[in-house]
């Protein structure tokens, strides 16, 4: 993500322009995406605007669960954004599909279709959330939570053998007889 | 005798032999069984004593009844009364008799289930197949019961529309999928000559996400109200209230008048910021970014509230079967009249400002003209209908909730055009607020200890039919649920209000300038994800083929008077 950021700070030092793009949204993000624009959140002192058109866009921002008809859509809107460009998926349709994802239509999250490197969480996010989102990817504002690396343990099956041993060759445990049975089904 | 009894004993005197059954279940509803010869002779007979179509409802009973069933509904609004007419195909044998030739606004919803269901409509004017999207396979019904809710057939790339030809003497505009002035994904394919629009040609139903099959299949009756939240982000409670509202009809639970209140404190206030909105969005759509600044920062408010209310700015989750979640308490509803007081005397001020302008004048004034006749046609709801001298609004025609006991008035306008939507949503407004402040004195004054939500005596029994309508913002939302096996519905169809208003709008672009495009589809306001959250794709329009034949002949005409 330092990367990107990096990237993302030098690609973009100016006004970043987004372009909106509605891949099968039910309208709540939408609307959220158009009141950061109103009076009470004003992103154009950022320097972000919403413009009608991908080729004068900087970035996208995709709202919405990726539908069938809307596939081929999405990547042309893509591919009509001139490089270096990034990509906001905003709300949960947008992140993984929503509630929907696996339905006959849709074809899942904005990732399914192009390439995502920022992800908005909520349905529909908070109108804050969405400045934040950009505002961090353009390094205007810092990361709030620290970065948790979480670890996979190693099961200890050595550990676990040895302790079975132990129980198996324990005359306490021989003689509790049908106890013993039961905490054998238990743990399988 | 009442209205309901007349209408009951002349379907028996008309139909005779083909009327299987006929029974009023709740005060009015009428669900009429009918032989599938009758079909014909029962809706016209039903329009031409005044009734209003509403949608045409298809499911799939192979397993459980005699194939598959085709549902109509009829509205007469000066009686309070609903009527659903049923009509059974074998399964092996889909065929019904097409509605559309003397309804064109059942077009719709008889190619959707000729598209989701394989069901045959003869002597429908437009039996070209509707595909559901351009690549799905032949075939493959998905709302039929085998077919699963997850089954992606593979995707075929490059797959483009097939729109028609422009009439001769005429050009295409394309404006869509993703428009600056569309916020939702729909083609219009407009066909100009020089600047004036001649015809238009749409191919949307893009957003859909078949909620209503994840439901038959996969959801439950409490889950369904948070998804039906989530058809649309900014009428969210109409869809979850008018759920919970037919299958409690369905399954005769009545709720607390507490519960009453509180869901109708919760759709006011998603009339209003809704028509803030829509005022700020047409603001914008003409060009006047002022008046949208303006609306929406006085919308802001009401944003904050509902959170505050609910705790969520836009998906409120209020509502279940059997009444709502969250209590409005004394100092919630004091916060509420704070808020509405300064909402009300900014809206006045907002009001002055654009009424008396001459550019919105001179932009929406005779802009979208469509003659009352044309709405009653074309079966138009909501304050699109309103606009057109046509009063129709189901809260006071059919109240649900406790509507029948606030006070409110129904403003109409008569200039028939966008101007006409636009003061009747700014009124539109101003009600809102009184009802809302009506609720909160008629919830202070009742008893405390009112459950807000009623417990289920036992399972919902399958089989019933229940049939609910509430007004939305731009209009009246039908909600219709069988209900069935598993603790399910076995059918949930929505008709969103943008529904019929969309089938008619080519009818009303006819003869605009092509600047004024974005404002004439925007006077619907037009709510693209409630409309198409069954339906897939629709290419040409049994109405846009109709338009281009009216276009040709004034062609014809003018070339006749050698103009």
């Amino acid at each position: 993500m330092t990367v990107l950021k990096k990237l993302a700070g030098r690609a973009f030092r100016r006004s970043v322009w987004v372009y909106h793009c509605n891949s099968g949204a039910c309208n709540g993000c939408d609307i959220e995406i158009l009141n950061i624009l109103t009076p009470y959140y004003d992103v154009e002192r950022f320097g972000i605007r919403l413009v009608g058109s991908p080729r004068q866009a900087d970035a996208i921002l995709l709202s919405g669960a990726v539908t069938r008809p809307t596939l081929p859509l999405v990547k042309k809107a893509y591919q009509a954004v001139p490089a270096p460009k990034l990509v906001f998926a905003i709300g949960s349709c947008a992140i993984g599909g929503g509630c929907w994802y696996d339905t006959y239509n849709v074809t899942g999250g904005g990732e399914k279709a192009i390439p995502v490197h920022y992800f908005v969480p909520g349905c529909p996010p908070r109108p804050e959330a969405i400045i934040y989102g950009v505002a961090l990817a353009l390094g205007l504002v810092e990361k709030k939570v620290a970065p948790v690396e979480l670890k996979q343990m190693e099961f200890p099956v050595d550990m676990y053998r040895q302790a079975r041993l132990f129980e198996v060759n324990n005359v306490i445990y021989k003689l509790l007889g049908e106890e013993d049975d039961r905490l054998d089904s238990g743990r399988k | 005798m009442s209205r309901a009894e007349e209408l009951v004993l002349w379907l028996r005197k008309e139909l005779g032999g083909n009327l299987i059954s006929a029974e009023a279940t709740a005060p009015g509803r009428i669900f009429v069984d009918l032989k599938r010869e009758a079909l014909v002779t029962a809706a016209a007979g039903l329009m031409n004593r005044g009734a209003r179509y509403q949608v045409g409802v298809g499911y799939d009973a192979r397993k459980s009844g005699p194939g598959f069933a085709l549902v109509h509904t009829f509205a007469f609004d000066k009686d309070s009364l609903l009527v659903a007419i049923r009509t059974f195909a074998p399964g092996d044998d889909p065929e019904f008799d097409s509605l559309t030739p003397f309804i064109p606004g059942a077009g719709w919803s008889e190619r959707e289930y000729q598209d989701l269901l394989g069901l045959k409509f003869r002597n429908n004017p437009n039996s070209k197949r509707l595909v559901l999207s351009d690549d799905w396979p032949t075939g493959i019904y998905p709302l039929r019961q085998e077919v699963p809710h997850d089954l992606m057939p593979p995707a075929a790339e490059e797959v483009a529309f097939r729109l028609e030809e422009a009439p001769p003497g005429t050009s295409i505009v394309p404006f869509g999928p993703f428009h600056a002035s569309l916020h939702e994904p729909a083609h219009f394919s407009v066909y100009v000559d020089g600047e004036d629009i001649k015809g238009c040609e749409y191919r949307g139903f893009m957003t859909h996400r078949g909620i209503e099959k994840l439901a038959q299949t996969e959801l439950t009756y409490n889950d369904i109200p948070f998804v039906a939240e989530r058809i649309c982000g900014i009428c969210g409670s109409v869809h979850s209230v008018n759920y919970a509202q037919a299958v409690e009809a369905a399954a005769g639970i009545r709720i607390s008048r507490r519960a009453e209140f509180i869901r109708m404190v919760a759709l006011e206030l998603e009339r209003l910021h809704s028509h803030l909105l829509w005022i700020g969005v047409a603001g914008h759509l003409i060009g006047f970014d002022t008046v949208f600044m303006q609306a929406w920062r006085i919308r802001e408010k009401i944003m904050w509230l509902a959170e505050r209310l609910t705790g969520n700015r836009k998906t409120y989750g209020m509502v279940i079967i059997g009444g709502v979640r969250r209590d409005i308490n004394q100092d919630r509803s004091q916060d509420i009249r704070v808020v509405l007081r300064e909402v009300e005397r900014e809206m006045l001020s907002l009001e002055k400002a654009i009424l008396k302008d001459r550019t919105i004048h001179k932009r929406t004034r005779g802009v979208g003209y469509l003659s009352p006749e044309e709405a009653v046609k074309w079966n138009l709801v909501g304050p699109v209908a309103r606009a057109r001298g046509l009063s129709i609004d189901a809260r006071r025609d059919h109240p649900y909730a406790a509507y029948d006991e606030v006070e409110f008035e129904v403003p109409v306008a008569d200039s028939c055009d966008v101007w006409g939507t636009l003061v009747v949503r700014l009124k539109e407004v101003y009600q809102a607020i009184r009802i809302i402040n009506q609720c909160l004195d008629k919830l202070e004054r009742l008893p405390r200890n009112e459950p807000l939500s009623v417990d289920l005596e036992g399972p919902i029994p399958p089989g019933r039919q229940g049939l609910s309508l509430v007004e939305a913002p731009r209009g009246e939302a039908v909600h219709y649920v069988l209900t069935g096996e598993d603790n399910r519905p076995g059918r949930w169809r929505v008709r969103a209000p943008t529904y019929p208003n969309l089938q008619a709008v080519p009818a009303m672009l006819l003869n605009n300038k092509l600047a004024d495009f974005p404002i004439i589809v925007g006077s619907i306001d037009p709510c693209i994800s409630c409309t198409d959250r069954v339906l897939v794709v629709e290419r040409s329009s049994g109405q846009a083929r109709l338009l281009s034949r009216q276009e040709l002949e004034s062609i014809s005409r003018q070339k006749r008077s050698g103009k």
